[in-house]
């Protein structure tokens, strides 16, 4: 009997916290999966990966590091949206950083497709690039997955004609909504290497066309231009009356994003040079690329966004020695698309009196 | 019978395919072995040659007398050594490391360039030996234990670690009345770094990789004039190679300049800006015509000097100076190489 009244008289004390309880579950409202302990771990880990890790991932020059951290991690800092908000920012940039690793695998399988062809093995080349393609098709899944959670970070709705610009409250909301502009436009691309087997629809392109003017240009290195300019090549109906020619635009762009430290616009400008069939401009950009090398200084902020640029130019050189002479670029001739070497250019002595 | 037949018509058939494919074997020389620099660019060398259907078999030595010495004993058909060793081989590309002799990597790209040409093929061959490349292995400049010594005229009395087989260097060793110590490539560093001499020469790679920085301490420097620049010489007994596979070679070698110099680069870089010692512009020209007038008498064999120079290597090399540097000194000089 003592006992069932000291229970009763506990009971008593603990009301109001349980009735708490109740009110915070009562509060969560549309979370209805509200977990005492995962939740404000939930919420934790997306504040410390938003706060932290992210400027020091953006940080790094390791970039096949930072791809196995987004394979890694995504799956479980995104599992939180089951306990909490969905963490979208964080989520779009692992994702991002995920679908490099399905890409950096795409890009060899694309390599060994080219030597195999290079060398006249059909059943070798064929294999190669079909591997190709399912990697591609992985990569371009990823990529959708980003540009989606990207425009939901900042409740931006690409459909909308008329959306307003989102809210970007920092530097670091700037570089994730415009990072996942551009994964957008690169799923696009991803797709169509891959047969469309991934199935992206392609009107991404005229939502980032116009999702892209709420950044600014200069600052960011020419990116939004060169994104723009990239959605004009594919679809020329939005391509504003008087707007200069794209391929002025990426040349401007790029050498803005070599004064910025940040080369991603040239990486966009070598993926539109292969895609329009513009040797010309891919020779070029890769020749660029090669020379700001000796007096680039990166924006430490961002070095990954270059350290993937430099990926992307690299793969282009590659992509095209494997092609012309059946290996990649060797490192002492990255920026050259030619295998001739300097015996032809260089400056000779006559032998005559020697002789 | 008729298998009799098939079988000899086999035989004969494949007999040639079996000789062309008969490896060529090449002593290489690198101080750190197959793990070195100098071993992976003759490895990219022999995988280029691949594609004219010459099959290289490289075989690394740490000890560069050796290699030379298996080579003249007949277990390889080509060596791969610092142009100091091949010397005996071809005198005239073995005047490429002469003295003071290419003081800019580019003059030095300009001599590869002529000597990579078809033109060059004949000076290329000598004495039954045939130079089928050469790669640039770094300016050699000197180490030195104390920064006070930065000129020519401080180096009296001090001892300088010097190549017992490298003649030209033992001769302008005692023009500035320094004290030779005997050394070889695989003992210059220790006597350096253990202070049993003063200063030693070498190219930028050994400030790290045989560990040069001990010996420079807080108190030395590197002097930041290249005293010679030194090659690698891919060197082979005539005919081994036809003459036509032999001047592809000797372009194939001459199309790893980029590579070569990236590495070159690579390794003058890693000495600390602090650690380089300066000479004054006034003081270099001085020191211009001190390695000249050594050149010369290395050349013709006089003051003491044994004859070392080929004179038409000297001759292309001023040439090349003059046509980078038509202001200097010795290309109106009456004595001029």
């Amino acid at each position: 009997m003592e006992s069932s009244l000291v229970m009763t008289g506990s009971w008593r004390l603990r009301a109001p916290g349980k009735l708490a309880i109740l009110l915070l579950f009562l509060m969560m409202g549309g979370c209805s999966s509200f977990h005492p302990i995962y939740t404000p771990t939930g919420d934790v880990l997306t504040a410390y990966s938003e706060d932290e890790a992210t400027p020091y991932v953006m940080q790094m020059s390791d970039s096949a590091l930072a791809c196995s951290m987004g394979e890694g991690l995504d799956p479980l800092v995104y599992s939180f949206s089951r306990v909490t908000d969905a963490p979208d920012k964080t989520g779009s940039l692992l994702m991002l950083l995920a679908a490099n690793c399905a890409e950096a695998k795409a890009w060899e399988a694309d390599l060994a497709y080219l030597r195999a062809d290079y060398r006249g093995d059909v059943p070798a080349a064929k294999d190669a690039r079909e591997k190709a393609k399912r990697l591609n098709a992985l990569t371009a899944k990823r990529r959708y997955v980003v540009y989606q959670q990207a425009m939901r970070a900042y409740e931006y709705d690409p459909t909308d004609d008329g959306a307003k610009c989102p809210f970007l409250y920092n530097e670091q909301d700037e570089i994730t909504f415009l990072l996942g502009l551009l994964t957008g436009m690169q799923a696009i691309v991803n797709d169509a290497n891959s047969g469309a087997q991934a199935g992206v629809p392609r009107d991404i392109a005229p939502q980032a066309e116009r999702a892209a003017q709420c950044l600014d240009n200069e600052k960011w290195g020419g990116l939004p231009n060169a994104i723009r300019a990239m959605v004009w090549l594919l679809i020329p109906d939005t391509r504003p009356d008087l707007s200069p020619d794209p391929w002025e635009v990426f040349r401007n762009s790029s050498e803005l994003g070599v004064r910025k430290g940040i080369r991603a616009s040239m990486a966009l400008e070598a993926v539109a040079a292969e895609t329009f069939g513009r040797e010309d401009v891919l020779k070029d950009v890769i020749a660029r690329f090669a020379q700001s090398e000796e007096t680039f200084k990166v924006w430490k902020d961002y070095r990954l966004v270059d350290e993937s640029a430099r990926n992307v130019i690299q793969f282009s050189s590659d992509k095209y020695w494997t092609a012309h002479y059946g290996y990649r670029t060797p490192h002492s001739r990255f920026g050259s698309l030619s295998d001739k070497t300097e015996v032809d250019s260089s400056e000779v002595m006559n032998l005559d009196d020697l002789l | 019978m008729f298998r009799k037949t098939t079988a000899a018509l086999l035989v004969s058939l494949t007999a040639p395919m079996a000789l062309a494919a008969q490896p060529i074997k090449m002593c290489v020389f690198d101080v750190i072995g197959a793990n070195g620099d100098m071993y992976n660019m003759i490895k990219d060398y022999a995988l280029n040659m691949k594609q004219y259907g010459v099959n290289f078999e490289l075989k690394p030595y740490t000890d560069e007398g050796v290699a030379i010495g298996d080579f003249n004993s007949g277990q390889c058909d080509a060596v791969a050594a610092t142009d100091l060793r091949t010397r005996p081989f071809n005198r005239f590309t073995g005047t490429i490391s002469a003295v003071g002799a290419i003081p800019t990597y580019s003059d030095l790209k300009t001599v590869l360039a002529t000597l990579a040409q078809p033109k060059a093929a004949k000076l290329m061959q000598e004495g039954g030996y045939e130079v089928l490349g050469i790669v640039p292995a770094g300016a050699g400049y000197l180490f030195v234990n104390d920064r006070s010594i930065d000129t020519a005229g401080e180096l009296a009395g001090k001892r300088m670690a010097t190549l017992e087989y490298q003649k030209d260097a033992i001769h302008m060793v005692n023009t500035v009345k320094a004290t030779v110590v005997p050394s070889d490539i695989t003992n210059f560093a220790g006597k350096f770094n253990n202070g049993s001499v003063d200063t030693a020469y070498a190219p930028a790679f050994a400030y790290q990789a045989l560990e040069l920085y001990k010996g420079v301490g807080d108190k030395g420097g590197i002097v930041d004039y290249p005293l010679a620049q030194l090659t690698v010489q891919i060197v082979a007994k005539q005919g081994v190679l036809d003459e036509k596979t032999a001047q592809k070679s000797r372009e194939v070698a001459w199309g790893m300049y980029g590579q070569a110099m990236d590495l070159i680069k690579t390794n003058e870089d890693n000495i600390p800006d602090s650690k380089w010692i300066r000479i004054p512009e006034a003081d270099v020209q001085g020191y211009q015509e001190m390695f000249r007038e050594n050149r010369l008498q290395l050349r013709d064999g006089s003051n003491g000097a044994s004859k070392v120079y080929d004179p038409r290597m000297l001759g292309l090399l001023s040439k090349v100076r003059c046509a980078s540097n038509p202001g200097a000194s010795e290309c109106t000089a009456a004595n001029r190489e």
